[in-house]
């Protein structure tokens, strides 16, 4: 049984078509790329599986257990955890803080004003490992907003991965960042999931970002999925080659 | 701090200790308001509703039950935390100025009924000779000038600790959260309209309190405890103080009352005063006096320069 | 009084209401669709207008000048104040401008009733509507027909200024993207500047025209920033024909509601602004707030 189950999941806008039909498996463990030119869809299908649209038609299906319509705190508390394509922080509290209030959404006790010493302290624990996994422990007091552009889509995944989660969803996440900071923010991304336990979806544009990590690629093209398969097999898709070369970008 | 507010009373003459008490009230009322504003952005016009409704509640139960005065101020800010709960989750329906035109809509409301709910509110003359009722077993600390200083004191000082610890908690991180990006906090999995709900009937259960305090010391309760006009001075002291900081409220209380009393005798334009000097604080200083003190301490600290120690050539990207 | 002309008689006070209401209203919704702020200030604007309208009517003997002079002073000021204050709040947030226009209301409430005093003043209706006219065999104050017809000239002319002239293209446009504007060379800033004057401006002709039939006080100032609040988000924080239906719609509720459920008609309106604030945040037409 896949972690994550789309069914002609649809979303329109009026008349304007952004997400159509698209039918996806994702397995556990797996680290699934989604690419498409601009306008593809891509970002709205992550907002329906997310929770913050609701499709027109179709649903999702997360761990076995149908997830459509559901909001989008309790989507997240299934174990599903997003970046942004947009940098979304707290830019005044410093990147542990940051990380720290991610995973304290993970502790049963999180809401209580007594007694939280324990709660801060163990959510401080999880949010430690994450920035140590992405190599920020060293900015871990500096405030988000003045991070550098690549220490902060770094903070956005150590943020995610401090949750925990089951399914973690990464969002054009070398985004904006030079050449050597995609070098090393693949290096890490790469180091993370080697061991197979992370079931990712990843939305790129860079190609050798892409090539790098995903293990199953899935196209789309205006909303509809046109390809799906290994890397290579994608690399030599005919139709792919003209959906991006073709003058639709 | 609570040294100097216990010793008071030995040293203050007695006109004086009035005036402290009442803007030791005043301040528990801005400290309430700063939860919400200075914590949670959450801008209240209407705070005045709670204050209002606090001063009827325990006035109306000090008149006509047997209540001991200390059983009804309680019973006043339970009573008002409880009805809040369902009046935040009307103004949290909406955000930003939404959010603060319904309350100041809820607190004209308010306003609006007990002005003609004459025969429970007495109209716009309220309730008058409210006594401040001792007990229980006998309990008289509290009846006397001074005694009722103390407990002013032991309420605010109460409150102050407890909101002191809320913002300090799991719960106060997530206030934090929502004040700096709403949207992330949600995406992180935290119901946020639930947490504004709490903050804001907590906020107004203790503006409620400042309020159920104020019938039995001035013995009186009326519609001018319910006007906009008040809900207008606590924001003002929040900011004038400090928002976000606990103690700047209770300060800029303290700074409002004592200034608007003396230039009350020298001028009867001291209400304008005040509304430039709030429209300064906020477009030059909107940390408030007790933000630039802290501001300028944490600067004379050895070796302290905001964000020194982050020069180490990163580029920042603000 | 038959059905009929006690439901004419109230109509065509609900109308003059409506005109009220409306010059009220539209500023407020003009500054929001520019500015996105709300100025918390509108009401003592409203107020300023009916107070300087008494003294330029005292002074010169003729409601007409005053009608002129009081909405270009207000108009003036609320320029002055954009200039001088809100300007430095752009890069803020938006509860710095709420604060600041409360501050506002605050101060300008205040100088009003050091310069007036706390009574409340009298403006006479000039001679001209002063009378009576007979509407179905009941009496009816020429006074409200005047307003009802007022409001809708005023209607009219804006309506014509926002779609026709240059100024009015600019502040549609601005509205909509104000950074295309500033691209293609005007000084947006002066743009706005000229909104929250004329904004203020038809709040100061509404309270100068409100003075003859509400005498003018101090009081007033939070109920109608309420009531122009509720006319923005009912109609739609933004939208000019919005605000027009809105001041329709509250102008009705508030005259027969006064009338069926005089207790309950504040009450009501603030459901009816909370049902729209729930159902569409953005108003019956407008666009998100």
């Amino acid at each position: 049984m896949a972690l994550l189950e789309l069914d002609e999941l649809t979303r329109r806008f009026g008349g304007l078509v952004a997400v159509d039909h698209v039918t996806m498996r994702v397995a556990e463990g797996e680290v699934r790329a989604i690419i498409g030119p601009n306008g593809a869809g891509k970002s709205t299908l992550f907002n329906l599986i997310t929770g913050v649209l609701k499709p027109t038609q179709g649903r999702v299906r997360f761990a076995g257990e149908t997830v459509t319509g559901l909001s989008v705190p309790r989507i997240c508390q299934r174990g599903i955890a997003r970046t942004f394509q947009l940098t979304a922080l707290f830019p005044e509290m410093s990147a542990r803080e940051n990380a720290r209030l991610a995973a304290q959404a993970r502790e049963a006790r999180r809401w209580h004003f007594y007694g939280g010493a324990a709660t801060l302290a163990e959510a401080g624990r999880r949010a430690d490992r994450a920035l140590e996994q992405l190599g920020l422990g060293r900015v871990a007091d500096r405030p988000a907003g003045l991070l550098s552009h690549g220490d902060q889509r770094l903070l956005e995944v150590a943020m995610a991965l401090a949750q925990e989660p089951r399914l973690l969803l990464l969002d054009e996440p070398t985004q904006g960042l030079s050449v050597e900071e995609t070098a090393q923010a693949v290096e890490t991304l790469a180091g993370l999931l080697a061991d197979g336990q992370m079931t990712v979806l990843l939305v790129e544009h860079d190609m050798e970002v892409v090539f790098r990590l995903a293990h199953q690629i899935t196209v789309l093209h205006r909303g509809a999925v046109i390809a799906d398969g290994p890397p290579q097999a994608i690399k030599d898709d005919a139709e792919v080659q003209s959906a991006y070369l073709g003058g639709f970008a | 701090m609570a040294v100097v507010l216990a010793l008071a009373p030995l040293a203050l003459p007695l006109y004086t200790m009035t005036l402290l008490t009442e803007a030791l009230i005043l301040g528990l009322l801005a400290m309430s308001l700063d939860l919400m504003v200075g914590y949670a952005r959450l801008i209240s016009f209407g705070h005045a509703a709670a204050y209002g409704f606090g001063a009827y509640v325990s006035g109306w139960l000090l008149l006509h039950t047997s209540l001991p005065m200390v059983v009804a101020i309680p019973i006043a800010a339970l009573l008002a935390g409880t009805i809040a709960i369902g009046v935040a989750w009307v103004c949290t329906q909406a955000t930003g100025v939404s959010f603060s035109m319904l309350t100041l809509a809820f607190a004209q409301l308010l306003y609006a009924v007990a002005y003609k709910w004459t025969s429970l509110t007495g109209g716009s003359d309220g309730l008058a000779g409210i006594p401040r009722r001792p007990g229980p077993f006998g309990l008289h600390l509290f009846v006397t000038r001074n005694g009722f200083y103390y407990l002013v004191v032991i309420a605010l000082l109460g409150a102050f600790v407890f909101c002191r610890a809320l913002v300090r908690s799991p719960f106060g991180a997530v206030l934090r959260g929502i004040r700096e990006n709403e949207p992330k906090t949600t995406a992180l999995g935290y119901n946020t309209r639930a947490y504004k709900i709490a903050v804001v009937a907590l906020s107004y259960a203790l503006g409620a309190l400042a309020g159920a305090l104020y019938a039995p010391f001035a013995g009186f309760a009326n519609t001018e405890l319910l006007f906009w006009l008040l809900s207008g001075q606590a924001l003002i002291m929040v900011i004038i103080g400090g928002a976000g900081t606990l103690v700047g409220p209770i300060l800029g209380a303290v700074f409002f009352l004592t200034v608007a009393h003396q230039l009350s005798n020298y001028t009867e334009a001291w209400a304008l005063f005040f509304g430039l000097i709030f429209i300064a604080f906020v477009i030059f200083a909107p940390e408030g006096i007790w933000g630039l003190v802290t501001a300028r301490l944490a600067r004379h600290a050895p070796g302290a320069r905001p964000g020194a120690e982050y020069d180490d050539g990163a580029p920042g990207t603000r | 009084m038959s059905f009929v002309a006690f439901f004419v008689t109230q109509s065509a006070n609900a109308l003059s209401q409506t005109a009220l209401l409306f010059f009220l209203g539209v500023g407020l919704t003009l500054i929001f669709g520019i500015m996105r702020i709300v100025n918390f200030a509108h009401g003592t604007f409203y107020m300023l207008g009916a107070f300087i309208g008494y003294s330029v009517a005292r002074l010169t003997g003729s409601f007409w000048i005053a009608l002129l002079v009081a909405p270009l002073a207000v108009g003036a000021v609320g320029a002055l104040f954009e200039l001088g204050i809100l300007r430095r709040l752009y890069r803020r947030d938006a509860s710095a401008f709420l604060m600041v226009t409360f501050g506002l209301a605050l101060v300008l409430g205040e100088l009003i009733r050091l310069a007036w005093g706390p009574e409340a003043l009298r403006v006479e209706p000039p001679s001209a509507f002063a009378g009576i006219v007979f509407l179905m065999g009941e009496p009816f104050p020429t006074y409200r027909l005047f307003l009802a017809g007022a409001g809708i000239v005023v209607a009219l002319a804006l309506w014509q200024f926002l779609d026709r002239t240059r100024l009015g293209l600019l502040i549609r446009a601005t509205s909509q993207n104000a950074e295309m504007v500033h691209a293609l060379g005007t000084d947006v800033d002066l743009v706005r500047s000229a909104v929250f004057g004329i904004g203020c401006g038809l709040a100061g002709v509404g309270g100068v025209l409100a003075a003859p039939l509400v005498t003018a006080s101090i009081g007033m100032a939070a109920q109608m920033i309420i009531d122009a609040f509720v006319i923005v988000i009912i109609g739609g924080m933004g939208s000019f024909p919005g605000s027009l239906i809105a001041a329709v719609v509250v102008a009705f509720v508030q005259v027969f509601g006064e009338y069926y459920l005089p207790d309950l008609a504040l009450a009501f309106m603030y459901l009816v602004m909370l049902l729209v604030l729930v159902v569409r945040p953005g108003g019956l037409l407008g666009k998100e707030a």
